[in-house]
């Protein structure tokens, strides 16, 4: 492999990293709506 | 449509170096405001075109046309406007689409994934051997370089851009292989969103089974969401769960992909085996996020009146619709034709050939597996 041609590595990390973004963000959002954090109505 | 030259790049990935997270941000910005519109557009036409000739138009269009097609539009007028490459950090189709798919679990009954994951099983690991191993042998025919091959094989197979990408990492390929497999896959799945639920409805399948279908045989999550929307909701929960089950297979694929290539094509004599950690770091984890909502949510329903589960749960599905309209935006912003023309016939045409035979045995796997099967 040449220098000018890099594994992609870096967007393999980028992926995973947005998986545990995503898994967090929708819990939390769940969690805030089942405990009326985010009252019903709320969301346009 | 964008033409820009851009072949080295993965699609969905932002320039290296980087233009900066201001960009970004007002990348997020922009998808923000067209998902606003596509929100307004999806509440608001069938109201505005009732009496009118376009009534049935009107009522019959989904939320995920309209995302797409706003989201084409802007990346006409960004590409035109010359900025479009400098606000593509923004554009996060997966983690947009894998938040609503997180969110999605809280509305399916943990019932309906548990009786839904043997079939889904069954049609992800007859599915995923069939076409990647017609993939591989069609792509050795006419003389496909290894790595290109096991990308395009992994992402006709599996699902799309990402099994890709964790292909690429395991069989080390080179960036702008990744960046024409994935240009393969947007190419594929766009058309496919409205194509496939289309034909469902020329078949006259069920919602289950129409769901069964795309889940399988569409490449990328975020269309598989998009068609299974346009056909109902029933049919989107069976799409995403088989979808969800083809994720959770990349792991093992990867696993073999990455044994494969140390031992078999490169010879290397020191590569180091791939065991359960190598699995568990390519296992999405968002397929967890969807588990775990899907257990907290039924859960939660015993606990309240129905009238106020109900209410409740559809403000989850409200924030659910906003995430996968930002994820169909993204869908419509990212799409490039330009390095599609880059590599030739060949690989076009293996693909092509992969998509009908996925098509035809995903069809037969839904109808043999999702026949008798119920949401309700």
């Amino acid at each position: 492999m040449s220098e000018t041609d890099p594994p992609v590595e870096i967007e393999g990390r980028t992926a995973i990293n947005e998986d545990w973004a995503a898994t967090i963000v929708g819990l939390v959002l769940v969690v805030l709506v089942l405990t009326g954090v985010i009252p019903v109505g709320l969301v346009p | 449509m964008s033409t820009e030259e851009r072949k080295d790049v993965p699609v969905g990935t932002p320039a290296e170096p980087g233009p900066g997270p201001v960009w970004a941000l007002l990348g997020v910005l922009v998808v923000l405001l067209l998902a606003a519109a596509t929100r307004y557009l999806d509440q608001n036409v069938p109201a505005l075109l009732k009496g009118t000739a376009l009534e049935n138009v009107g009522a019959a269009i989904e939320y995920p046309v309209y995302a797409i097609v706003i989201g084409l539009i802007g990346n006409a007028v960004l590409t035109a406007a010359g900025v479009r490459e400098r606000l593509s950090g923004g554009f996060r189709t997966e983690f947009f689409i894998k938040t609503g798919l997180v969110l999605l679990g809280a509305s399916i009954n943990l019932r309906v994934i548990v009786t839904a994951a043997g079939p889904a099983i069954i049609q992800a690991v007859v599915l995923i051997t069939t076409v990647f191993l017609f993939t591989w042998w069609l792509g050795g025919r006419l003389g496909l370089e290894d790595k290109l091959r096991a990308l395009l094989s992994a992402a006709v197979s599996i699902c799309g851009v990402s099994a890709a990408i964790a292909a690429a990492g395991a069989v080390q390929a080179k960036r702008e292989q990744l960046a024409y497999s994935a240009s393969l896959v947007i190419a594929f799945a766009l058309p496919s969103i409205f194509i496939l639920p289309w034909l469902a409805g020329v078949f006259g399948l069920s919602d289950e089974v129409a769901g069964a279908w795309i889940g399988g045989n569409i490449d990328t999550t975020a269309a598989v969401t998009a068609a299974g929307a346009i056909v109902g909701d029933d049919a989107l929960a069976v799409a995403s769960i088989v979808k969800v089950t083809q994720n959770a297979l990349i792991g093992i694929v990867t696993i073999a992909l990455t044994a494969y290539f140390a031992f078999r094509v490169e010879r290397r004599a020191d590569a180091a085996r791939p065991g359960l950690g190598e699995f568990w770091r390519r296992f999405p984890k968002f397929v967890l996020g969807f588990v775990a909502a899907s257990v907290i949510a039924t859960w939660w329903l015993t606990t309240v009146s129905a009238a106020d589960g109900k209410a409740t749960i559809g403000e989850i599905n409200d924030l659910r619709i906003w995430f996968l309209i930002l994820a169909f935006v993204s869908i419509g912003l990212e799409f490039r034709v330009a390095s599609l023309r880059e590599a030739g016939w060949r690989p076009v045409g293996v693909f092509a050939a992969a998509t009908v035979v996925n098509v035809v045995v995903a069809l037969g796997l839904a109808l043999l597996l999702f026949s008798g099967f119920s949401v309700a």
